[in-house]
């Protein structure tokens, strides 16, 4: 034999490689994101100042490029399951895709302006804004801890960098220092629970883990606890629950505007995302553990980031805690999770496409009012209705959205958690019901604050009476978030009709 | 790799010199890793850190997890390790011995750490204490399965996952080059 038949023979047998089969259409967008991404890079390479101006419009194109495949997809119905389950890509998946797609189609209306007037690296800004948006998609449909793990650090990475993107400002770096150190010592701790939740179920799939989990004897294993608990913990820091909270604030206030929407709508989302994967397909069987601790987590935030709240003078900030407040309010179903944890699912992933409109919305007329009075200080807002009377009237329905007035599209996402916690029928469902109203009282006092300081308070002296007009882009994405806020809150049923085809109800 | 819970797999006979071995990695391992946080020398807990990440590739090795214990060695010996050094180098940062390396959060930071250490050895012990690890006879002797293995679940089970790291990896890269650059 030859040497060279034997190397064949050595190498060719033995070795049968057989790849993957690949559903392309299930993965349409995030291969059109991935595409995204380097074709943002070499439009940077190609030195013509005129590329510049294109920038956000290139990504914006590729972002409505990339919801076609989920329109195409949510045609063909059904749910596929890529890679044996670990990759799932279904109605509620292709919505919150959908969300994430949409949520970043404003926020880069919201940066045209910003980042062409100010001194930013545009390009590198756009192309960061996608790969995070990437990271998010493929949460959406990771049913497995790599995959959830990958996307988490996806999204996160290029968050830290945009965070500290105002570079000559000190307080933009310490928002992205803030954020990177706490959020890589979250990661670290979820990767420790991880890696004991893998220890424990013998597979990185959720199903799996979820079926050892059921399976297993309920005492005497306090590393399932354990395991839980790090998991959830680590997460807790991405959604800024209390106690885990503490960088959300100063990396709001820092990080420039846009940016913040960023954080404060999808980035919240995707680690609400997670958690849902992770708590409805995993963690379900051990209801015992993880209810209790999401009732600590639930009532922490929502009684603290409202009670903080009320002493912010910088409306920013005030909208952080409010968020803080907010994802309280999304946690609060996790309490009754394993009551009834369709309706529980359903009710978060409600909230959290309603909370996304409306929060974009006011972030937008604050960007926007800004441009004007040059800071987000409440007694520089004072009276802007006379200069602006549009962006203000706009601002307080998207207030009176997040307090939960009717018919605007919060008070459907409030009364569909206070619905599942109630109806639990659970000592600590009512408890936490109970504790949710307080605070929506509490909430509404500081959010008509504002709207009073806007329409009936004198503007300072020396304010103009003429505002500059509001550039397009800045006025498409008022817009986008206040058709959403108003559809949601008179027609909830587009929302729960696409959740109720959720995996849950098909038995998956 | 069926879990706690399953079955246990029929046991072996204590294998001791693996046992052995793994008692003098993990001690040399927990001294190095005390030493990375106790000494004021930023370039001795480069060093320190260096002890520690090889002796997880010895116990890789151990696992006959040949493929990812070099990983281990090339990557975080190899590549992580030299940069922290180059990064103390480059930057400011005191080659000798420093004494503002401590701050007065250490006790707190000592506390926390023994009650992390208790809550998880505590887990650890109660759940485990029954399980025999075995380091197990060599499957499929000399052909490498393991790393077959590897490379299956990389390419077949865990394509997204790997395809989603090069895009982080990339985004890593420019934005890291706009924060470090000088305007």
């Amino acid at each position: 034999m030859s040497l060279a038949a034997q190397l064949v023979a050595q190498v060719g047998a033995p070795v049968s490689f057989r790849g993957p089969t690949i559903d392309y259409h299930a993965l349409a967008p995030e291969i059109v994101l991935s595409a995204a991404v380097v074709v943002l890079v070499l439009l940077d390479s190609i030195k013509l100042e005129r590329a510049k101006a294109y920038m956000p419009v290139v990504t914006n194109l590729a972002l409505l490029g990339a919801l076609i495949p989920l329109l195409t997809l949510a045609y063909d119905g059904g749910t596929r399951a890529l890679f044996g389950g670990s990759y799932v890509v279904g109605p509620m998946p292709l919505m919150l895709k959908a969300m994430f797609i949409v949520t970043t189609y404003v926020v880069v209306l919201l940066s045209t302006n910003y980042m062409a007037e100010g001194d930013y690296w545009e390009s590198e800004y756009y192309t960061l804004l996608v790969s995070s948006l990437l990271g998010m998609v493929v949460m959406a449909s990771s049913r497995d801890l790599i995959g959830i793990f990958v996307a988490l650090e996806l999204l996160s990475i290029p968050a830290y960098m945009l965070a500290s993107w105002r570079k000559g400002d000190v307080r933009s770096n310490e928002a992205g220092l803030k954020y990177f150190l706490m959020g890589v010592f979250a990661s670290a701790v979820l990767l420790y629970g991880m890696s004991l939740v893998y220890g424990l179920g013998g597979s990185t799939r959720l199903e799996d883990i979820g079926r050892v989990l059921a399976d297993a004897p309920t005492d005497g294993v306090p590393v399932v606890t354990l395991a839980l608990v790090f998991v959830v913990i680590g997460f807790a820091f991405k959604v800024s629950a209390v106690p885990f909270h503490v960088w959300a604030p100063d990396t709001y206030e820092g990080a420039p505007t846009p940016v913040t929407t960023f954080l404060a709508v999808a980035s919240k989302a995707a680690g609400f995302v997670a958690l849902i994967s992770l708590v409805f397909y995993a963690f379900l069987p051990r209801a015992d553990i993880i209810e209790p601790l999401f009732f600590v987590l639930a009532i922490g935030s929502m009684t603290v980031g409202n009670l903080a709240a009320l002493r912010q003078t910088n409306v920013v900030r005030m909208l952080a805690y409010s968020g803080i407040a907010h994802a309280g309010f999304m946690l609060a179903p996790f309490v009754v999770a394993g009551s009834n944890p369709f309706r529980s699912m359903q009710s978060i992933v409600v909230y959290l496409v309603i909370y996304a409109a409306m929060n974009l919305g006011a972030f937008a007329c604050v960007i926007a009012m800004a441009r004007q009075t040059r800071s987000a200080e409440l007694k520089d807002l004072a009276g802007v209705v006379r200069s602006m009377p549009g962006l203000a009237w706009c601002m307080v329905l998207f207030l009176a959205s997040l307090i939960g007035m009717p018919p605007l599209g919060g008070w459907y996402a409030k009364f569909g958690v206070f619905k599942v916690v109630v109806g639990a029928e659970t000592g600590l469902g009512y408890a936490t019901a109970i504790i949710m109203a307080i605070n929506t009282a509490i909430a509404a006092y500081y959010y008509l604050n504002v709207a009073k300081t806007m329409i009936f308070d004198d503007p300072p002296e020396g304010a103009p009476v003429r505002a500059p007009r509001t550039p397009p882009s800045l006025a498409a994405a008022i817009a986008i978030s206040l058709v959403a806020t108003f559809a949601f809150g008179i027609l909830p049923g587009l929302l729960t009709n696409v959740t109720s085809y959720g995996p849950l109800a098909l038995g998956g | 790799m069926t879990g706690l819970f399953a079955a246990a797999p029929s046991a072996v006979s204590f294998d001791t010199p693996a046992n052995i071995a793994f008692a003098v990695i993990a001690v040399v391992m927990v001294i190095a890793a005390v030493r990375v946080v106790t000494t004021r020398n930023v370039v001795h807990a480069a060093l320190w850190l260096m002890i520690v990440l090889g002796g997880n590739g010895l116990l890789y090795l151990l696992l006959q997890a040949e493929f990812v214990a070099m990983t281990q060695f090339l990557v975080y010996l190899g590549a992580i390790v030299v940069l922290f050094l180059f990064g103390i180098m480059l930057t400011r940062a005191p080659l000798g011995r420093s004494d503002d390396l401590d701050n007065d959060q250490r006790w707190m930071g000592v506390a926390v750490s023994l009650i992390l250490l208790v809550v998880i050895g505590y887990s650890l012990i109660k759940t485990y204490s029954d399980d025999k690890l075995t380091f197990g006879a060599v499957r499929n002797a000399g052909t490498n399965a393991q790393t077959q293995d590897l490379a299956t679940s990389i390419f077949v089970d865990y394509l997204v996952p790997f395809e989603v790291v090069s895009v982080l990896l990339l985004a890593a890269l420019i934005g890291a080059i706009v924060l470090a650059r000088r305007d």
